[in-house]
């Protein structure tokens, strides 16, 4: 391990490098079954929340903006141009609902985080449980 | 007071880091239980423990420790046994089990990639493969940005293309690392990524992985590829594929349903 660096993300923030390893730490390794395992109640929801659905209206109206923004003389991009579009898109429609996959997945993952160091106070959870709902709901329907 | 566990390694481990700082706040300090041949590396369980961001790093940077001077098996996070005992005692009564997962992983650490779309270069795959959506996302622009029942179609089309985009991407990109790997386990899946795969590596070799993964790169503009490691080999201390940590998950939708 003296080779290489601890941690190679390429172009990724050093948040969503850090999820990447947690989401190991939490989902993989040795199981005992003579042991017990600590509540995960929220991380397990973190799990649910990360898989939001992609085929939903939001994301057909964000798809369908987002190609009638696109240049289609410019080429693609090789620089990443993702942060770009997602911010726009962010900021002018309804937050929370019409924001992409991946910006939705990395703030829910950072909100409960926060959640967890603030020892879960009421004030922070308070405006989680209709996101949970939803998102659980939908996943039933999924399911279904 | 009961014992959290981080890994298990070989008793002749060069260089465990006792009296590193554990989980908890205060950290609890980082104890070596010996049976036979076999090390478990430890500390006191602190009351009330949550998977809060801290403890899952106190968690890795213990294995991270363990793993840069020798073969370990991460536990999962979270892992408390009662007491002392009870862990030596899993020890000794596995012992054959988990030396052998020790030789088998020995020298060799994982590398976990994740990759995803760059959102609008998958667009201009799509808009450019299909001329179907071109040209209703051409009628579209000409009229305004279009009706919202235009709107849903396009976007229908597309998402249903980017999709499939996404399956042959993940599968190229898996089918592009795995030749420079000893074993391959696919993880969950999931909206957050397209692809979500942990490659075991020997250390020797890692050169020629981290060689192949700059390749995917260059020749697979269009994704961003997160690479992570060298990491203990979480994915893969069981034979065959790591088991989903599906059962609690469930039991929390249910709850919540």
């Amino acid at each position: 391990m003296t080779v290489v660096p601890a941690q190679q993300t390429g172009g990724g923030g050093g948040s969503s490098g850090l999820y990447d390893v947690l989401e190991l730490v939490l989902d993989r390794g040795l199981v005992i079954d003579a042991f017990v395992r600590v509540s995960l109640v929220g991380i397990e929801i973190l799990k649910i929340d990360v898989r939001v659905v992609v085929a939903s209206v939001d994301t057909y109206l964000r798809f369908a903006e987002a190609c009638n923004r696109l240049d289609l003389e410019a080429g693609p991009r090789k620089s990443p141009g993702l942060p770009e579009i997602v911010g726009e898109v962010t900021e002018s429609g309804a937050r929370g609902k019409s924001k992409g996959a991946l910006s939705g997945a990395a703030d829910t993952i950072s909100d409960a985080f926060k959640q967890a160091r603030e020892g879960g106070s009421e004030r922070e959870t308070e405006s989680r449980p209709r996101t949970r709902k939803s998102t659980a709901a939908r996943r039933k329907e999924e399911q279904e | 007071m009961s014992t959290y566990v981080y890994g298990i390694t070989a008793a002749s481990h060069p260089s465990l880091p006792e009296g590193m700082g554990g989980v908890g706040d205060p950290s609890r300090p980082v104890r070596i239980l010996r049976e036979g041949d076999l090390a478990a590396v430890v500390s006191d369980a602190p009351e009330g423990l949550r998977p809060k961001r801290r403890e899952l790093l106190a968690h890795q940077n213990v294995l991270s420790e363990i793993g840069a001077a020798g073969c370990v098996l991460p536990m999962r996070f979270g892992s408390v046994a009662p007491d002392d005992d009870s862990v030596t005692g899993v020890l000794a009564e596995r012992a054959e089990h988990y030396l052998e997962r020790l030789h088998a992983l020995d020298d060799r650490v994982e590398y976990n990639v994740k990759a995803n779309h760059v959102e609008d270069a998958v667009l201009h795959h799509v808009m450019a493969g299909n001329p179907e959506i071109r040209a209703l996302a051409e009628a579209n622009r000409q009229s305004g940005g279009g009706s919202y029942e235009d709107k849903i179609r396009l976007g229908e089309m597309v998402a249903a293309a980017v999709k499939a985009k996404e399956s042959e991407d993940g599968a190229a990109l898996e089918h592009a690392l795995e030749g420079a790997a000893d074993a391959v386990s696919v993880g969950p899946e999931s909206t957050g990524w397209l692809a979500n795969v942990s490659y075991l590596v020997k250390r020797e070799t890692a050169e020629e992985f981290l060689a192949a993964v700059e390749q995917v790169r260059a020749d697979m503009p269009h994704l961003e590829v997160r690479l992570n490691g060298p990491l203990p080999p979480y994915s893969f201390v069981e034979p065959g594929p790591a088991e989903p940590a599906g059962t609690a998950a469930g039991g929390t939708d249910a709850e919540m349903g």
